[in-house]
């Protein structure tokens, strides 16, 4: 176990590097100059020079990068130029809306889903199932910000029973969150439903429906049970990418998420700030996945207590 | 015979294929009653399971059609496929071909014994019920039965999850076992012991049983009847002396030439020849 984590841990903080090391000279190749957005069309070359001292930028790339590690090591991810204060504090502070998104619509999922696909499961093959499979497949492939769209239009255009943007009531959670789940039942369902038709036609089911285990507990208890595996670590898996691609929604709804936030920094060409959001929410999105995949073991007895024939 | 346990009669089963209508059971009777062993002989496709599983009511009804009756006493589970549940566990259990498949990977050998014990006695507080799992695992001879509960099913050789399975099918106290083939996925080495113990558990209980087997050596063994299957039909019935020493069709012949193979019948696994 130990080996196994420490390479896992390994590869999580280089994902997490490269994320954003690519992210880091990347911007800095877009066109764009942060001093000129920030000064407005009217500042003098003069001006800008001055701006661009002060943001550091007249040094070299090398240079920005390595001071910007050294920044990482002690917690300094630079100042944000429009917000005037610590990029990372800025980032802080728009985390928990996006994390709240994040859990409003994975709950929703698991709550959808879950039935859906056992409904799925035990109409499988038939006319109906039929239906709600071209119904999850369609749902997989709308992109977010159309599903988004049609969703304000309907509840908060339409029939303005939700409101259509920003966090002022828990009302307004419900479009955002809805429309990130979306996606994620099309997908979710569908491998609820693979995993529960392969176990309730597992031969296992059959003995123990032949003992006389009740159908609900074989598809509940047993069934259930036996998929939950995968779809746990779905699930999380689902989560960890949430966390991170939540950006269209958020603008879409002007949700004050991290999202909306490196929309913002992107516009103004706000360096600090694009910086610190990634990564803060690459290294929040790795660190979920790396509890999913140590999780694995923990819900599985064959993983956890491995191959041991005796009598 | 009125004391049957179970009385087959006439019993067809259509399966609806993706290549079109199978006849797979092509009007089948026998009777096993108290204490007796039944074997169906025959051939890999020749439908025995389909004649176990329509028996036990386990063929998904949108791919299988029965006629015919399957009589538990006066009930009559094909006219009456709803009284199913009353039999299944309590008349009739099953033994399963392959052990290492029969249980869910996920629950502990305890938890799914209890269930078992419990579904027959709901009633029973749960330390009850597990004192009556491990009475049950010492009766099929499965050492240090108390550690066993807490065990999961890939922890066991298969042998042993074949004994925790016929304990789980004891649970409900049947009268009648069906077991497909309990000894074809086994090592050779551990087969005799598992006949071994469903006659042991026959002569004590006088439970009756259905013996599905393409064994010959199985059959000479068990049986008090046999009935040689061949493409859904019994080609030949009768009791072991006369199919085994006497046999009037030629498929029959074929069947008793191939070599049985069964282990030997002195090595009992749980004296450590299971792995
Ligand atoms: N699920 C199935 N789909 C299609 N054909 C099947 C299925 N199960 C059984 N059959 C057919 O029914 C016949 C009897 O099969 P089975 O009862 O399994 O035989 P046995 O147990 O004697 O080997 C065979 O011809 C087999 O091809
Ligand atoms: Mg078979």
């Amino acid at each position: 176990m130990a080996p196994y984590l420490f390479k896992r841990l390994g590869q999580s903080v280089l994902t997490v590097f490269l994320t954003i090391s690519t992210v880091f000279v990347l911007i800095r190749m877009a066109p764009g100059d942060p001093a000129a957005a920030y000064a407005g069309p009217l500042a003098t070359t003069e001006d800008l020079a001055k701006i661009r001292a002060s943001f550091g930028l007249d040094r070299s790339v090398v240079e920005q990068y390595l001071l910007f590690l050294k920044g990482i090591l002690t917690g300094d991810l630079g100042t944000s130029y429009s917000f005037r204060s610590p990029a990372l504090d800025v980032v802080l502070e728009r985390l928990p809306f996006t994390i709240t998104l994040a859990v409003a619509a994975i709950l929703i999922t698991t709550v959808v889903s879950v039935p859906l696909g056992v409904w799925m499961a035990r109409r499988a093959d038939t006319t109906r199932e039929l239906g709600a499979n071209v119904v999850t497949i369609a749902g997989q492939s709308m992109p977010d910000f159309w599903s988004g769209i049609m969703l304000l239009t309907v509840f908060a255009v339409l029939i303005p029973v939700l409101p259509a943007s920003g966090f002022a009531t828990w009302g307004g959670l419900v479009l955002p969150a809805l429309t990130v789940a979306i996606l994620q039942i099309a997908l979710i369902s569908r491998l609820v439903r693979s995993e529960m038709a392969k176990n309730l036609t597992a031969p296992y089911l059959t003995v123990a429906r032949s003992r006389g285990v009740s159908e609900r507990a074989l598809v509940w208890r047993y069934a259930m049970t036996n998929s939950s595996i995968p779809v746990v670590t779905a699930l999380g898996t689902r989560f960890a990418s949430m966390l991170n691609g939540v950006v269209v929604v958020e603008v879409v709804f002007a949700w004050p998420g991290v999202g909306s936030l490196v929309v913002r920094a992107l516009e103004t060409r706000d360096y600090p700030l694009i910086q610190a959001t990634v990564l803060v929410t690459a290294a929040l999105a790795v660190t979920v996945q790396l509890l999913v995949d140590l999780a694995y073991p923990l819900l599985d007895p064959r993983v956890r207590l491995g191959k041991k024939v005796s009598a | 015979m009125s004391t049957a346990l179970l009385d087959v009669e006439d019993l067809q089963v259509e399966l609806i294929t993706a290549g079109g209508v199978v006849r797979a059971v092509d009007g089948v009777s026998f009777t096993i009653g108290e204490g007796e062993t039944v074997t169906v002989i025959g051939e890999s496709g020749s439908g025995k399971s389909t004649t176990a599983m329509a028996v036990l009511g386990l063929l998904p009804d949108d791919l299988a059609v029965l006629s015919g009756s399957v009589r538990f006493g006066d009930t009559d589970v094909i006219a009456d496929p709803k009284a199913l549940r009353g039999v299944r566990g309590r008349t009739v259990s099953l033994i399963p071909q392959d052990p290492m498949t029969a249980l869910s990977p996920v629950h502990t050998i305890g938890r799914q014994l209890v269930e078992a014990v419990r579904l027959r006695k709901p009633d029973l507080a749960k330390h009850a019920a597990e004192a009556r799992a491990v009475e049950l695992l010492d009766l099929v001879h499965v050492p240090r039965s108390a550690d066993q509960l807490g065990r999961y099913p890939h922890q066991l050789s298969g042998g042993m999850l074949q004994r925790v399975l016929i304990a789980i099918a004891l649970a409900g106290e049947p009268r009648l076992l069906v077991a497909d083939e309990p000894t074809s996925a086994l090592d050779v080495t551990v087969q005799a012991g598992i006949l071994g113990l469903l006659l042991e558990l026959q002569e004590s209980t006088g439970i009756g049983i259905l013996m599905i087997t393409h064994d010959l050596g199985v059959a000479r063994l068990v049986s008090d009847r046999i009935h040689v299957m061949r493409d859904g039909r019994f080609v030949e019935s009768g009791d072991v002396e006369s199919v085994v020493d006497h046999p009037s069709h030629e498929y029959t012949r074929k069947l008793l030439s191939a070599v049985p193979v069964l282990g030997p019948w002195d090595e009992d696994d749980t004296a450590g020849g299971d792995r």
